[in-house]
């Protein structure tokens, strides 16, 4: 199934409305598309029962809720808990879930939430409002004696108070908090028992001390072999939106990280499993051939981009920095070393975040503009491997490989070679998981890979506000940027808060402070027979509504 | 033990054990600071993740509820009186406690290992009475190149073969799933196959040296089966150097394991030890070390003890060396045979 090669031939987008909510087209197709097959049973009795046997390329590390969150665990976390909020993939729209309704008060500082009746931890714990106080307040300040540090997207809470009777729960700021909402949709954000809050940090690390709510619990883990959910019986709080309002389909899931890309995929193919993540762009022709689908998700939030450092040498100069902007041939990238299944990126955001702007037009590739740049900058001498110079010295830039991303060693390689038609010397270094925030420290790195689907662009303040992580390590605060950062986060409505991105875009892009470089894209590959998997509006998939028909 | 080499003979024991006690113990802390001169552990990366900054007074609680926050020798001091509680800590990355990985990883491997060592002896053992024995000059050729047939062949690679016949063509064994026993055939023979290569080699020279002394033509002469001769005396003869390379093998059983469990999905030793050492995961690469520092100890100790019970000169020399050093009175010149062989052989 090409997903991608279906959506964009498809719906007729008008402009500032579609946003190119290119995710969301993705679940539709996918949900309705998956669900709706000829000769697929549509009764939900025939869709009951089964095992899902899923590989996935890591192992679970850490689950702790506002401390941790690799990609994987996100993506179990999501399966086991609910949210107070619902985001529908498909339109992005926040919806009700844990919360029945919400409002906020006109000066953006007091919001109150209806906490639905009937849901319940699998531990028996009823989520009451009394359940949902007690998880905002550990997510607004931490607990510094367990070394468990706050939401680091949570606004400054100056109260949260529950009143069960009335089921409302009633969070005061202290200052406006745009994102607020999107927050409590976001994964990190999930409900918990208090029996995981009262946990030592060691137990939250878990899947197995993970309470939650949602329509699987964690039956077992062996660390490192297998993880296993189970159907929650009784589950009936599903987002009001969906098709399906009871139990989850399968009666289980299996989780075997699978490190290994070769057994992976033959495990796969013999048969062996049903669902594997993370398919190299070489493989997907050929598991497309043998008969298994590939579906690429991609989720809203930060695209995949090269932040560039200012304290490292020569990119203090905006002239330089802007032909690296144009010196990227990114089409190319994706010809050579990607599928359709994965796209360019057309600014900081990905298509679908709220205030995505196409900044395509001043990315485009243009290499003689980049000479002239460079010319202007004073790179006008060439040594004998034919990098610029300039009295003397070589115009060179030192990189790391994420070690994030698993694609990434091949895409730096080509990155450097297009920057050596410029005749900028791009070095790569490599490192391992545990050193790579070390060596990032030192100043003279001048590139760092960014970006992760993320419920909100408030990560786009925590990255590079002078006030948070300053991420292009400016040596003088940029003003505009920071007020732009700012503003964003007390901006009265969407629509303002819409046109603020749009600029803080505008301002990055134009600044050529970071290089868009990739959409973020999540490669499964499924066996025909399973149908149903969606995925959340970040990206990480949902089992709830799937089904697999071999029982 | 009341004769007076009895006493000899517990005193370099004691003594024996008292070095491998040592060796550990300066293992430990030669491991400790090392791991704490090494830059970058989980909580730092933790704390530093671009993908979830943590902002510096959060930061501040993490580091002290790790008692990171304290300098090398406190903490040192912490994991040591720790150690003497019996509680080994937690994993960094992970938050399980290290005795439980350990316990796991240990459990998986030994039974790999175990099989592997069996498979490994065997093969050793066949390949190498082949490259000997066989009557036929195209046998022997062909067994005594196969060590350096299975020293040259990657071990992933034997493992991946046979993964795709066994499991994905012929659908014997699953690729990913723990089946039990069955599970530790295909991951053992990729093992054995590796580590049999020496132990082959040592046994295939042993023999024929062995072969070539004169008393086998005297045993010949009097009449003794071949296959008495090659059990009883040729074998014996040609394994305190195999038995030698058994301790070692041990220690590349561990070092294969690493990739025999990343190719067969087995969360063993091999398999903790990447995972830690990836994430340099302090107490868990800590154990691990330690681990294996036992364990080659051991080993080494066994086999030092072992050799003078396979052949006695070995305990006739150790003993002559320490009546050179402390020349005792009381010692007597030639010790009491101690084995029937022995006996025999006089």
């Amino acid at each position: 199934m090409n997903l991608s090669r279906k959506l964009t031939g498809k719906r007729p987008v008008s402009a500032p409305a579609a946003s190119l909510l290119i995710l969301s087209l993705i679940t539709a197709v996918l949900a309705s598309g998956c669900s709706t097959q000829p000769g697929s049973a549509s009764d939900s009795t025939d869709r009951r029962g089964g095992e899902l046997v899923y590989l996935d390329a890591e192992l679970s590390s850490n689950t702790q809720l506002q401390s941790s969150g690799t990609w994987q665990d996100s993506a179990y976390i999501q399966n086991i808990t609910d949210r107070l909020i619902y985001r529908d993939p498909e339109t992005l729209e926040l919806k009700p879930w844990i919360a029945e309704e919400w409002t906020v008060s006109d000066d953006g500082l007091t919001y109150t939430f209806l906490i639905r009746e009937g849901a319940s931890f699998s531990n028996g714990q009823v989520l009451d409002a009394s359940a949902v106080q007690r998880n905002l307040e550990w997510q607004a300040n931490g607990d510094s004696a367990k070394g468990i540090p706050a939401n680091n997207w949570f606004p400054k809470v100056s109260a949260v108070t529950a009143d069960d009777a009335a089921r409302t729960v009633t969070v005061q700021l202290t200052t406006p908090h745009a994102p607020f909402l999107n927050v409590l949709s976001f994964w990190r954000t999930s409900l918990v028992a208090d029996e995981t809050i009262n946990a030592p940090i060691e137990a939250q690390s878990q899947l197995t001390g993970i309470i939650g709510s949602g329509p699987f619990t964690v039956e077992s883990e062996k660390y490192g072999e297998e993880i296993v959910l189970t159907r929650r019986e009784g589950y009936a709080w599903a987002p009001p939106g969906l098709e399906n309002q009871g139990e989850a389909y399968l009666d289980r899931i299996t989780i075997i990280p699978v490190t290994e890309d070769s057994v992976r995929l033959g495990s796969l193919r013999a048969g062996e499993a049903d669902l594997i993540r993370y398919v190299q762009p070489s493989e997907e022709q050929t598991l497309t051939a043998a008969g298994l689908e590939v579906i690429s998700a991609r989720g809203v939030g930060n695209a995949n981009v090269w932040d560039l450092r200012q304290s490292a040498p020569f990119l203090d100069d905006i002239r330089v920095r802007q032909a690296l902007q144009h010196g990227i041939n990114r089409e190319q990238i994706i010809s050579d070393l990607y599928t359709e299944n994965w796209n360019a990126a057309t600014s900081i955001l990905t298509p679908g975040s709220l205030g995505y702007k196409d900044e395509s037009e001043k990315l485009a590739f243009d290499p003689e503009k980049s000479g002239q740049l460079l010319d202007d900058a004073g790179w006008t001498g060439r040594d004998a491997d034919g990098f610029r110079t300039r009295d003397g010295e070589q115009l060179h830039i030192l990189t790391y490989v994420d070690v994030f991303d698993s694609t990434s060693k091949p895409l730096f390689q080509l990155i450097q070679w297009q920057l050596k038609q410029l005749g900028v010397n791009l070095e790569i270094k490599e490192t391992d998981y545990a050193n790579y925030s070390t060596v990032l420290a030192d100043p003279a790195v001048g590139a760092r890979r960014n970006g992760w689907p993320e419920a909100d662009p408030i990560r786009l303040t925590v990255n590079y506000s002078s006030d948070h992580l300053n991420a292009f390590n400016l040596q003088q605060p940029d003003p505009v940027l920071d007020a732009l950062l700012a503003e964003q986060l007390t901006a009265a409505d969407t629509t303002a808060r819409t046109e603020i991105l749009g600029r803080i875009q505008d301002h990055i892009i134009e600044s050529a402070y970071a290089l868009p470089i990739l959409d973020d894209s999540q490669i499964f590959a499924l066996q025909p027979t399973l149908h149903g998997l969606t995925f959340g509006a970040e990206a990480r998939p949902s089992f709830y509504e799937t089904w697999t028909e071999t029982k | 033990m009341s004769n007076p080499s009895g006493t000899g003979v517990t005193a370099v024991i004691a003594a024996r054990i008292g070095q491998s006690l040592l060796v550990i113990a300066l293992t430990y802390v030669f491991v400790y600071f090392i791991l704490f001169a090494l830059p970058g552990d989980p909580i730092g990366s933790r704390i530093n993740n671009p993908l979830n900054p943590i902002p510096e007074e959060q930061a501040a609680a993490i580091t002290a509820y790790y008692n990171l926050d304290r300098n090398a020798l406190e903490q040192f001091w912490i994991s040591v009186t720790r150690l003497f509680q019996g509680d080994l800590g937690f994993s960094l990355a992970t938050g399980r406690p290290v005795a439980d990985l350990i316990s796991q990883g240990l459990g998986e491997t030994v039974a790999l290992a175990a099989v592997a060592l069996v498979l490994a002896l065997a093969l050793s053992l066949v390949i190498a009475a082949a490259a000997v024995l066989a009557p036929w000059k195209m046998v022997r050729r062909l067994a005594g190149a196969f060590p350096v047939l299975s020293l040259s062949t990657p071990s992933f690679l034997a493992g991946l073969l046979l993964l795709q016949v066994f499991a994905y063509q012929l659908g014997w064994f699953s690729s990913i799933r723990d089946e039990g026993a069955k599970s530790l055939l295909l991951p053992a023979v990729t093992l054995a196959f590796g580590v049999s290569a020496p132990i082959t080699q040592v046994l295939i020279r042993g023999l024929r040296k062995a072969y070539n002394e004169p008393f086998i033509t005297v045993l010949r002469a009097k009449g003794v089966p071949e296959g008495r001769i090659f059990t009883g005396h040729v074998l014996r003869n040609a394994s305190i150097p195999a038995l030698t390379l058994f301790g070692l093998t041990v220690g590349e059983l561990l070092a294969g394991s690493v990739i025999a469990e990343a190719v067969f999905n087995r969360s063993g030793l091999g398999f903790m030890t990447e995972q830690a050492v990836r994430a340099q995961d302090g107490p868990v690469v800590q154990a691990v070390v330690m681990l294996v520092a036992v364990v080659f100890t051991t080993i080494n100790l066994l086999t030092d003890l072992l050799y003078p019970a396979i052949d006695p000169r070995m305990a006739r020399q150790r003993n002559n060396r320490r009546s050179a050093i402390r020349p005792v009175t009381n010692s007597p010149s030639t010790p009491r045979p101690s084995t029937a062989p022995e006996a025999l052989a006089r």
